[in-house]
């Protein structure tokens, strides 16, 4: 049986090509997503282990509360560059030196922009002179020695024309520009860069200045004396050390780091790459059903004939699953070899690891062949089993009538599915707990299924509306296109349905950047009075900022906005300040009760009804912050507000947070336009200060209205684009769906075209029939990802999306978009149809 | 009574009536070299407008190829195929489509309705691929003669064999084609269909005027026929007017030879 299977497998090797190209698109976005994360990881790897190489014991302050994670690790607190004398004392420490590692010095590049822009971080330090602890090795020039000189890292330095002996211009903290000389370029261990981000290295004093290091440094590194061990020095050094300070040996630290590492980017990278493969496999699994349906059929009176001459069920089954098995097979190793070039192509796009090449662990070739093979016997699994159900009998039987029936079974089987997945879906965002995100992924899966089970009842009312105007347009080809499209409404059903899933998630994701937008606009409308907004993409900014917008005359209610983390009951929440005799001039916020004056109190702080009803605050209840430079101190709620897009979240006076972080930057500064002062005027005048601070972005209420647009906008095409191969592979679904059924129909085409059917008419028939299966795609998936998206942002509506719109125009251009995909996918149906031999297909048998 | 002819001399319609078609010389090669297979060598033939003609001969005799290539199908190698006054040798594919279009009607021997259309539909379908409409009187006509007015709605897999041929035959009258190739039209049919059918195509021509060219192997199918004429290795041996089942058996038994 198996040799059957085989056999068959390469008679229908065209046959499967297109399923081939389905599963290879979904396992190279696994393999290549297992790469890209793997290759990221490693290029830190070796980072951590080259920056820690000569480092036996690194000594840092406790870990900042709320800044767990992330890349590298959580922050820690610093430490006194006294404690450097306590290190050095301790036995066996053969040198230890102080650390400034900090980001936030901006490098401006030839053109007057800032390099890197808003990607990567941008890292300043103090060179380490000690060269056996030092990740840092100059590659030509000398350390910094003067207050003006600065190293920087020999990949920047490539990338960006900069020159040992150049003039370097230099913005720390969104401050203004100061000009260095580079005096040298260095690597980072054996690298050249480190990961892609920019590092600037100066002397212990200048760090210590331009990074607001305060005496402190981030961490102290020490080297151990020949024939003492890092464990053993660790433990020495932390005896020494005093309670606000920890120590630990070089490997942990490095491991402690990667671990940080790689959990933040499978969190921010590899998960929701994942997810988006996963989709193009479910995606993909349609269109193996809809292939190996057709095989079955064409094949049933061969199968029917194996069972008459004594083949059991459990065979057929088998061949057809073997024949599943190998192409997913052969398919999931094209795909990882696919995945491969993908990765590379995003690392070069990236431009990071360029010199290190990619990192291919067993681990990905083994789940790409695995995912690949089994996603495609699962999916050939429906097939299999209608392949057993064929009775020996069909195999001398004339004609073989197809059931068009849907069975009541799969209504109702679509019906529970659909309205689980529902319930989930609710259940997911409307309650909180810890499996929300299962709840959430679990319902839309469930809704996609049921839709797809039960589309096969919408073929016929949705193709014969949507055949209507092209029935009277291209006449019997229009017709023909209607009633092809009407005749196997399970398959047509099926290839409708994959593209209802990409286009249901652009649409959600759509309606959801909608709300966003709308609910955006109305709060800036709302709720900021303000005439202008300054802010950075960046971390916050340096307060200097703001004293230079207060000096201006043509401004007035110059009004900073700081924002610092703090622990409230356990959990991390940021917490606003600003002044609160500028307050009402600059925004409006809508009170429950109390009144936003109240913050004019010392430790009085206003809050969200939102988080107020989620924390159970009311109104003059004493809150406990724990700020993370170690105060505690208790605030009374003055004032409960409504949130919004713009404002959420305990507001305080700048007097109330500024002796607890005196180090706090701005995040933003809002500004009016003086009284006679044209809003021309004063936005030149605001431009014209704002100038000396490169990193600073200067806007009107309405400008600001059409960058938070632009992000919005661009955050919709990156989802777009990853959904991409979804919809790519609906494509090549629906290009499937019509060559099997050309070829099903060579006979009919041929009888057409003796009729008098022109080449261009047969052409027009398929390429309307592919319209309006792609139409009906387009139907079913802005209706469901219409009816998700309402639901998802009606969810948020506590993170202030208060309005949920629907974008009509993007609706539109997906309808419009969904028709393109039709003629698309027709073309080389439509080329083989219109060649059909019209003798050899009208030819008896 | 019937009279024939000895192979090679008629080459003309056998009365004075206008030709609907005719070949000159037509020579139709498959394949190259050894393989070469000649079906049609050196055929002159013209059938009579108005006239129910039937070709036969046993398997491999060309007939099947001959209908093809008059019914622009198919192209010879070489001589000529006239439909009325136009020369098929001379048209594109397009302009070979335009020709079955507007004047050209076919039976296949297996039905060939287009499964997802109404017996209505299926019969107006060449004019729907014309772009024309029906004229209501002339379908009408057609639905009646075939007896198929309670079954226009039913699709093909709704109605029986002789039905469907029925609505077959009904397509290649309703558009009142110049003449209407038949390709054992009565092959897949029990002998009282086939009767019903040949009676039905029969009448067309008597009462209708149409023009019917009918390939067959049946001596009862051609027996309807106003002339028969036989085929063998791909030349005309011998034709026959006012055939009935038994001469045409005797011509055939003689080429069986």
């Amino acid at each position: 049986m198996i040799g059957v299977s085989l056999r068959s497998l390469l008679s229908h090797k065209l046959r499967l090509a297109l399923t081939t190209i389905a599963v290879i698109l979904g396992v190279s976005f696994v393999a290549g997503t297992f790469i890209l994360t793997d290759t990221i990881n490693s290029t830190f790897m070796s980072i951590f282990a080259t920056a820690n190489a000569g480092v036996a014991v690194t000594v840092h302050g406790h870990p900042i509360a709320g800044t767990s994670g992330g890349i590298g690790g959580g922050a820690n607190h610093p430490v006194p560059t006294s404690l450097l004398t306590t290190v050095r004392a301790v036995p066996g420490v053969k040198d230890a030196v102080g650390n400034i590692f900090r980001e936030g010095a901006t490098l401006i590049g030839h053109n007057g922009k800032p390099i890197g822009g808003n990607g990567p971080p941008t890292f300043g330090a103090n060179w380490i002179t000690d060269s056996d602890i030092s990740p840092y090795h100059l590659r030509s020039g000398t350390p910094p020695e003067g207050p003006n000189d600065v190293v920087v890292d020999a990949g920047t330095a490539a990338k960006n024309g900069l020159v040992v002996g150049g003039s370097l211009p230099i913005v720390f903290l969104g401050g203004v520009e100061e000009h260095f000389t580079i005096t040298g370029i260095a690597g980072y261990g054996s690298s050249d860069n480190l990961a892609g981000a920019t590092i600037a290295l100066f002397t212990e004093a200048t760090a210590e200045r331009v990074l607001d290091g305060q005496n402190k440094y981030d961490s102290i590194l020490v080297s151990a004396q020949s024939g003492v061990t890092d464990v053993v020095l660790r433990e020495r050094i932390a005896m020494a050390l005093p309670s606000y300070a920890e120590a630990e040996t070089g490997q942990q630290a490095a491991a402690a780091a990667e671990q940080s590492t790689e959990s933040t980017i499978s969190t921010f990278i590899g998960t929701p790459l994942l997810v988006f493969a996963f989709i193009s496999l479910f995606v993909g699994s349609f269109l193996i059903i809809n292939t190996f349906n057709i095989l079955v059929a064409q094949r049933t009176r061969e199968l029917a004939l194996l069972r008459a001459l004594g083949a059991t069920r459990a065979q057929v089954m088998t061949s057809v699953l073997v024949e599943a098995a190998v192409t997913g097979f052969v398919a999931s190793m094209l795909g990882f070899g696919v995945g491969i070039l993908i990765a590379r192509a995003l690392l070069s796009v990236f431009g990071s690891t360029a010199t290190t090449g990619i990192t291919l662990l067993p681990r990905t070739f083994i789940v790409a062949v695995l995912v690949g093979t089994i996603v495609t016997v699962i999916a050939a699994t429906l097939p299999a089993r209608r392949a057993t159900r064929i009775a020996p009998v069909a195999a001398l039987s004339e004609s073989l009538p197809e059931t068009q029936d849907l069975p009541r079974r799969r209504i109702a089987l679509g019906l529970v599915i659909f309205v689980l997945g529902c319930a989930a879906l609710v259940a997911g965002l409307f309650t909180s707990n810890s499996v929300t995100l299962q709840l959430i992924g679990g319902g839309f899966l469930g809704v996609f299924l049921g839709v797809s089970l039960l589309a096969p009842l919408l073929v016929v009312p949705v193709a014969t509306v949507i055949g209507w105007p092209v029935r009277r347009l291209r006449g019997a080809a229009g017709l023909l296109a209607g009633e092809n499209a009407r005749r196997n409404p399970r398959r047509t059903a099926l290839t409708a349905a994959a593209l209802m899933i990409g286009l249901a998630l652009v649409t959600c994701v759509a309606v959801l950047t909608d709300s966003v937008r709308v609910s955006t606009n109305n709060a800036i409308e709302g709720t900021l009075r303000a005439d202008f907004i300054v802010f950075t993409q960046g971390p916050d900014f340096d307060t200097q900022a703001a004293g230079a917008l207060a000096k201006d005359p043509k401004l007035t209610d110059v009004t900073e906005v700081r924002v610092t983390p703090v622990l409230i009951r356990g959990s991390s929440e940021s917490i606003s300040a600003i002044d609160p005799s500028e307050l009402g001039s600059v925004l409006t916020l809508s009170m429950v009760s109390g009144d936003a004056s109240a913050i004019g109190t010392t430790n009085t702080a206003i809050v969200d009804s939102t988080e107020a009803g989620a924390a159970g605050v009311h109104m003059g209840q004493l809150v406990t912050f724990n700020f993370p430079q170690g105060a505690t101190v208790r605030v009374r709620i003055g004032g409960i507000y409504t949130a919004n897009a713009l404002v959420s979240g305990y507001i305080v006076s700048i007097a109330t947070m500024q002796p607890q972080v005196p180090t706090a930057r701005d995040d933003v500064v809002l500004a009016n336009a003086a009284p006679g002062v044209s809003s021309g005027q004063a936005e030149a005048a605001l431009q014209h200060d704002v100038h000396a601070f490169p990193l600073l972005m200067a806007m009107s209420r309405s400008q600001y209205r059409t960058f938070v647009g632009a992000g919005l906008d661009s955050f919709l095409n990156l989802i777009t684009t990853l959904l991409a191969f979804a919809i790519i592979i609906a494509v090549l679904g629906i290009a499937n769906t019509l060559a099997l059924s050309v070829l099903e129909r060579t006979r009919e085409i041929g009888v057409l075209r003796a009729l008098g059917m022109t080449r261009s008419q047969t052409r027009s028939m398929v390429r309307w029939e592919s319209v309006i299966i792609s139409l009906l795609g387009a139907v079913l998936g802005l209706a469901v990802g219409l009816g998700l998206g309402v639901v998802v942002a009606g969810s948020l509506h506590d993170l202030g999306i208060t309005n949920v719109a629907v974008p009509g125009g993007n609706l539109i251009l997906y309808a419009l978009a969904a028709g393109v995909f039709g003629v698309l996918a027709a073309i080389i149906p439509t080329i083989r149809a219109a060649r059909v031999d019209i003798l050899r297909a009208i030819a008896t048998e | 009574m019937a009279e024939t002819t000895t192979a090679g001399v008629s080459t003309t319609a056998s009365d004075s009536r206008p030709i609907a078609a005719r070949t000159t010389d037509a020579v139709k090669e498959y394949g190259k070299g050894d393989a070469m297979v000649r079906a049609l060598d050196g055929i002159t033939v013209a059938f009579g407008k108005g006239q129910f003609s039937a070709i036969m001969g046993p398997s491999g005799s060309g007939k099947s190829t001959l209908l093809h290539c008059i019914a622009g199908l198919d192209r010879l190698t070489s001589g000529s195929v006239h439909i009325g006054d136009i020369e098929l040798g001379s048209l594109n594919d397009r302009q070979l489509t335009m020709l079955r279009r507007e004047r050209v009607g076919f039976i296949f021997q297996s039905f060939n309705l287009v499964p997802t259309l109404s017996a209505l539909d299926n019969i107006v379908l060449p004019l729907t691929i014309a772009g024309r409409k029906p004229d209501p009187a002339a379908l009408a006509e057609v639905v009646r003669i075939t007896g198929l007015g309670d079954r226009l709605k039913h699709r093909p897999n709704q109605l029986s064999g002789g039905q469907q041929q029925r609505v077959a035959a009904a397509r290649a009258l309703a558009s009142q084609p110049e003449i209407i190739f038949a390709d054992e039209p009565t092959g897949n049919l029990d002998s009282r269909a086939s009767t019903d059918l040949l009676d039905f195509l029969r009448h067309a021509v008597s009462a209708l005027g149409q023009t019917i060219l009918m390939v067959t192997h049946d001596p009862l199918a051609a027996a309807h026929a106003d002339r028969v004429v036989f085929l063998a290795d791909g030349r005309v041996v011998s034709e026959m007017l006012g055939p009935t089942a038994d001469t045409v058996l005797d011509v055939m038994r003689h080429l069986g030879d």
